[in-house]
């Protein structure tokens, strides 16, 4: 363990100040991230107040929700892809 | 061709579209023949994808590590994911698609694996304290983000527990993966996220008394 002081920066302090009420857990986000991501994929104005909360306060969280997205979208290219080449093919 | 070749073939061209409808997942993850080991092949290569995918995403974490290392941590993190995701699949209500609620167990396991690996030999800094990044005195001490930074660090000071204390400090300050401090401390990611949001309202509530904040948090203190 390290008793150094901590420094201080100004982007430290912002997420220090994050405004996380209403309150999720993280568990309760780890539930309900897989609806929320797929809502955000169809429709990127989707918006849950609980969960935009959670994830502007928690990194760990967010990091998880921008890869979930990161790989419907793929999902969905390959699949747009697929269908195209079937349509083709028709 | 038989018709147990057929049956794979026509399996895997099932769901071998990552968007397979629920149905199709259900249908063979339930048969106990070849059709049901089929799926669960299926299955765990989805997640070995999406464990690659994020353990890819985070590789700057794992410095020196090659890319063996770096798959054979994506394999070990779908293997975990595949274990939770078959105790869980009772649970699975339909509110998302079954693959993207597979996928989010394999996208925490690697992402616990990649940052658990990244500190495994390092120190877990717990300060107590805090010093301004600038602490020379300049006429920049008068502006307001100056006068925002000295009230946060007297209000870490004076407002929050010695527990909250360090844990946003770890945390915030010194960027310490929420999961890998929960496991340093002997506790879970919640307990951590929960002290996290407890110190920021504190910090938030003596700001706004202080005048340095001006919306109120609408949340109580703990």
């Amino acid at each position: 363990m390290n008793d150094s002081p901590a420094v201080l920066t100004e982007a430290a302090i912002a997420g220090l100040l994050v405004d996380t009420e209403p309150y999720l857990s993280c568990d309760e986000c780890f539930e309900r991230i897989d609806q929320y991501v797929d809502r955000r994929v169809t429709d990127p104005s989707h918006a849950d107040p609980g969960m935009d909360t959670h994830l502007a306060g928690c990194g760990a969280c967010a990091e998880e929700a921008r890869t979930l997205e990161d790989l419907l979208r793929q999902d969905a290219e390959v699949t747009s892809t697929a269908d195209t080449e079937n349509g083709r093919r028709e | 061709m038989t018709t147990a070749e057929r049956t794979s073939a026509d399996i895997e061209a099932s769901l071998s579209d990552p968007t397979a409808d629920d149905d199709t997942w259900w249908t063979h993850l339930g048969n106990d023949g070849a059709m049901g080991d089929e799926a669960l092949a299926r299955l765990h290569g989805l997640l070995v994808r999406a464990s690659r995918h994020q353990v890819w995403r985070l590789r700057d974490l794992l410095h020196g590590a090659d890319a063996d290392e770096i798959d054979d941590l994506a394999q070990q993190a779908a293997d975990d994911a595949m274990v939770a995701v078959l105790r869980k699949l009772p649970t699975f209500e339909g509110r998302s698609r079954f693959t993207t609620w597979a996928y989010k167990f394999a996208v925490l396991q690697a992402g616990v694996a990649v940052r658990g690996q990244a500190w495994r030999n390092r120190e877990i800094p717990l300060p107590d304290s805090v010093v301004l990044a600038d602490t020379a005195p300049s006429p920049a001490d008068l502006s307001e983000a100056a006068q925002l930074a000295q009230a946060v660090q007297t209000a870490i000071a004076t407002d929050l527990t010695p527990y909250q204390r360090r844990v946003v400090l770890a945390l915030l300050v010194e960027a310490v993966p929420i999961d890998v401090l929960a496991d340093r401390l002997g506790t879970t990611r919640n307990a951590l996220y929960k002290a996290l949001h407890d110190a920021r309202q504190r910090l938030r509530h003596a700001l706004v008394a202080s005048g340095h904040l001006e919306s109120p948090s609408t949340g109580s203190t703990s």
